[in-house]
């Protein structure tokens, strides 16, 4: 217990247990508490209540912390370290998670943490976040330092040079010319569902349309429905009602399996739990859903072919590993979640659900990432990009469908809307006239 | 450059799933062979061969299903129900010896597709699903026999009757460690078990049928256990109630000890068939030495719980 807490990108909280217990659980562990056998919950509550009211999260201490939305941990991650009475707080990427809102309440405690006295590591891929709340700004690159300056004595357009290492301009990812087709591959009609778990947001009447070679951001502060609308469309949360029409023909997909034969794949927001098996090496990963077709008699595996398809992808997605047999627990996130998008397209899908492709990962992969997803628009194969970055939604899509709280704000096509304005629709205030 | 290399080749020797349990054995074989000269006997190792022949069966299923990150607790009743029914159906309804076998052998296939359906159709978590079929198998054995043994099976002399210095049985087991390293290694079920043990969810949503590949693993071990059943009908030439009774620690130890790890995604069959090894020789060492037999249970205790730190060391913590 030197007073160094780290708040981590993956949460490290207990989710079976509740928000009370997961901010009072570190404090047994000091040795001035004064400690009894039983705990006192009203005591417990009220110390949970006060860390929370600083991070400004009204919530049910009672609550388990399974069963809240990513943000909400986050805070009470943040309300923890606080009750820890930490000297040195480091923040990993916290605002990743979190909506605008959120975000900005962030900040406050950061500042107010300073005024406190307390120092303050905050680890970002966001360059603004770091000229609203740092004083001084150190850049990496390949494990290795570029720079360290006051913030005041540089400029956000200096910074991303030095993390890029190449020119600002190829940053920004714009969106092909090639007019996407007018045919709907997929029709979604009034989409209603059953939450699978407390924390996942029923749809409420969601329609849309998704044409060939297109992408269709779907954009939404946390607690949307992005997720689950892209699980619904996999047969992975539960519909209620509403149509889904795949190829013209009326469906109803019960499972991944399903959804993957039908030509549907989805990339999961949560890459550690959701997208990869880190045990197994980068080729196994890459031709899972493949290993069938590119089996002798769809049995017994060819090792060389495998080979050959997983280094083709390889280098289509400029994957660093030292090999293809490297596992891919040995990776970077950035190279993870390349592995996970070559797997997603090995099976040539035609519609492609990406959930927040790029979330947590360095700004050079985040720019290859987004590359390819227009390049695969391009070559025909219709996207869904599940997004909380506006402006990676804005780059790539050719319609934006907005949702908020499992309802659709509405749908708007390519130049039809601007930043400002999406952001107006998102904090719920009415578009300019 | 060459030193590299040799040092690379000495990295992927000692960097093998199998490496540790190998040493073992090794170390094990030395050490009985000092201690007692019968040990080394063709005789004697014989008699190991044939021992280790149904638990190495059970183990290798057993591993099937850790492997995936499941457990099962039927092999030893799965065992004692097909070979029962296979003894049943020859002697006292006087099918043809290679029917009832047959018969035998599908009996243990549907205990597992009974416990691959519970787990995945009726999501009930392996641990309590086969502990029922567990219970309910050995329940229907004992129902039958009454708690007596069938004596006097004959037509399984081709098992026991040897070729190339050792009995067939021991031979068809060598044979199902081959396949099984194959399945395993060298085959798209192979690579779809390996990944459910891994990260199930991943597997899934990268569009794998992962219960048809659980209701498979399940029914292709419970397969095994049934071959493991003839085996003792042959090797007693009687079906015998309390057949592999308390085997699915047996086999579940020597998955451990063969390196698999409980929470899947990890180890090699050849490990598991190491473990089972490593078993019985030490049940057959403590007879040599003409010690008290319920040592044996002590001293594997010991065995299995030094292989676990073992094998645990480098991870920072375990559950």
């Amino acid at each position: 217990m030197l007073g160094i807490t780290l708040i981590h990108q993956e949460r490290m909280l207990f989710p079976n247990l509740t928000v009370a217990e997961n901010i009072y659980l570190p404090l047994l562990a000091k040795k001035n508490m004064k400690k009894g056998i039983s705990i006192n919950k009203r005591m417990m509550e009220e110390v949970a209540r006060k860390y929370l009211g600083l991070v400004g999260l009204e919530i049910d201490t009672n609550a388990k912390v399974k069963d809240l939305g990513a943000g909400e941990q986050e805070l009470v991650q943040i309300a923890r370290a606080l009750a820890e009475e930490a000297k040195i707080i480091c923040f990993d990427e916290p605002t990743s998670p979190l909506s605008r809102r959120e975000a900005e309440r962030l900040f406050d405690v950061i500042r107010d943490l300073k005024k406190l006295g307390k120092a303050v590591v905050y680890i970002t891929h966001y360059i603004d976040e770091v000229f609203l709340i740092a004083d001084r700004v150190t850049v990496l690159r390949d494990g290795s330092k570029v720079v360290t300056k006051p913030t005041t004595e540089t400029t956000p357009e200096e910074i991303t040079r030095f993390m890029l290492g190449r020119s600002l301009e190829e940053f920004y990812v714009e969106r092909r010319e090639k007019k996407a087709g007018k045919t709907p591959v997929l029709i979604v009609k009034d989409l209603y569902t059953k939450p699978s778990t407390s924390t996942s947001v029923p749809l409420k009447g969601v329609s849309f349309e998704l044409n060939e070679g297109e992408i269709l951001g779907v954009v939404g502060l946390l607690g949307a429905g992005k997720t689950e609308l892209a699980k619904a469309l996999i047969g992975a949360e539960k519909i209620e009602r509403g149509e889904i029409y795949l190829y013209g023909r009326k469906t109803r997909i019960k499972n991944p399996a399903e959804a993957a034969k039908l030509g549907i794949v989805y990339l999961p927001e949560d890459r550690k739990n959701e997208g990869l098996v880190h045990l197994l090496s980068v080729r196994d990963n890459i031709i899972l859903p493949l290993v069938n077709r590119l089996s002798r008699g769809k049995i017994l595996r060819d090792r060389s072919i495998e080979e050959n398809v997983a280094k083709d992808w390889i280098i289509r997605l400029q994957i660093k590993t030292p090999s293809a047999e490297t596992r891919v627990i040995n990776l970077s996130g950035g190279n993870q979640q390349k592995v996970v998008v070559a797997r997603s397209l090995a099976r040539s899908p035609r519609i492609v659900i990406f959930d927040e492709p790029t979330v947590g990962i360095d700004v050079g992969a985040k720019v290859e990432i987004r590359r390819f997803i227009s390049e695969v628009a391009r070559s025909g194969v219709s996207v869904i990009l599940a997004t909380s970055d506006i402006d990676e939604a804005l780059s790539l899509s050719d319609r934006l469908l907005v949702l908020d709280k499992g309802r659709a704000l509405g749908i708007y096509t390519r130049g039809e809307i601007g930043r400002e304005d999406l952001i107006r629709i998102l904090s719920g205030e009415p578009r300019k006239a | 450059m060459e030193r590299t290399t040799i040092r690379n080749i000495a990295k992927r020797i000692t960097g093998a799933d199998e490496f540790k349990p190998l040493v073992a054995l090794i170390a094990l074989y030395l050490s009985s062979a000092v201690i007692s000269p019968y040990f080394l006997s063709v005789y004697n190792q014989k008699i190991l061969l044939l021992q280790a022949t149904p638990l190495v069966l059970l183990a290798l299923g057993e591993t099937m299903v850790i492997l995936m990150g499941s457990i099962d607790l039927s092999p030893g009743s799965t065992m004692a129900l097909a070979g029962l029914i296979a003894a049943l159906s020859s002697n006292y309804y006087g099918l043809d010896i290679r029917l009832s076998i047959l018969i035998g052998l599908l009996i243990g296939a549907l205990v597992g597709l009974i416990n691959g359906l519970a787990v995945t159709v009726a999501k009930i978590p392996s641990f309590v699903a086969t502990l029922a079929t567990m219970v309910g198998a050995r329940g229907i054995v004992l129902l039958i026999t009454g708690g007596e043994s069938i004596y006097g099976l004959r037509g399984y002399e081709w098992l026991t009757d040897e070729r190339f210095f050792v009995a067939n049985m021991v031979w068809i087991m060598v044979v199902f460690v081959i396949i099984t390293y194959v399945l395993l290694k060298y085959t798209s079920l192979g690579l779809k078990i390996y990944a459910i043990g891994g990260n199930e969810e991943a597997t899934r949503y990268s569009g794998i049928n992962v219960d048809r590949v659980k209701v498979v693993a399940f029914t292709l071990a419970g397969l095994y256990y049934s071959v493991a059943g003839i085996m003792m009908d042959a090797r007693l030439q009687a079906a015998y109630p309390w057949t592999g009774y308390g085997s699915e620690l047996d086999a579940i130890a020597s998955s451990v000890l063969g390196g698999i790890q409980l929470t899947g995604g990890i180890g090699s069959p050849i490990g598991s068939f190491i473990g089972a090894y490593i078993l019985t020789l030490i049940a057959n060492i403590m007879v040599l030495l003409g010690l008290n037999p319920y040592l044996q249970w002590v001293v594997k205790g010991f065995v299995l719980g030094a292989a676990a730190i073992a094998l645990s060391r480098g991870l920072r913590y375990v559950k």
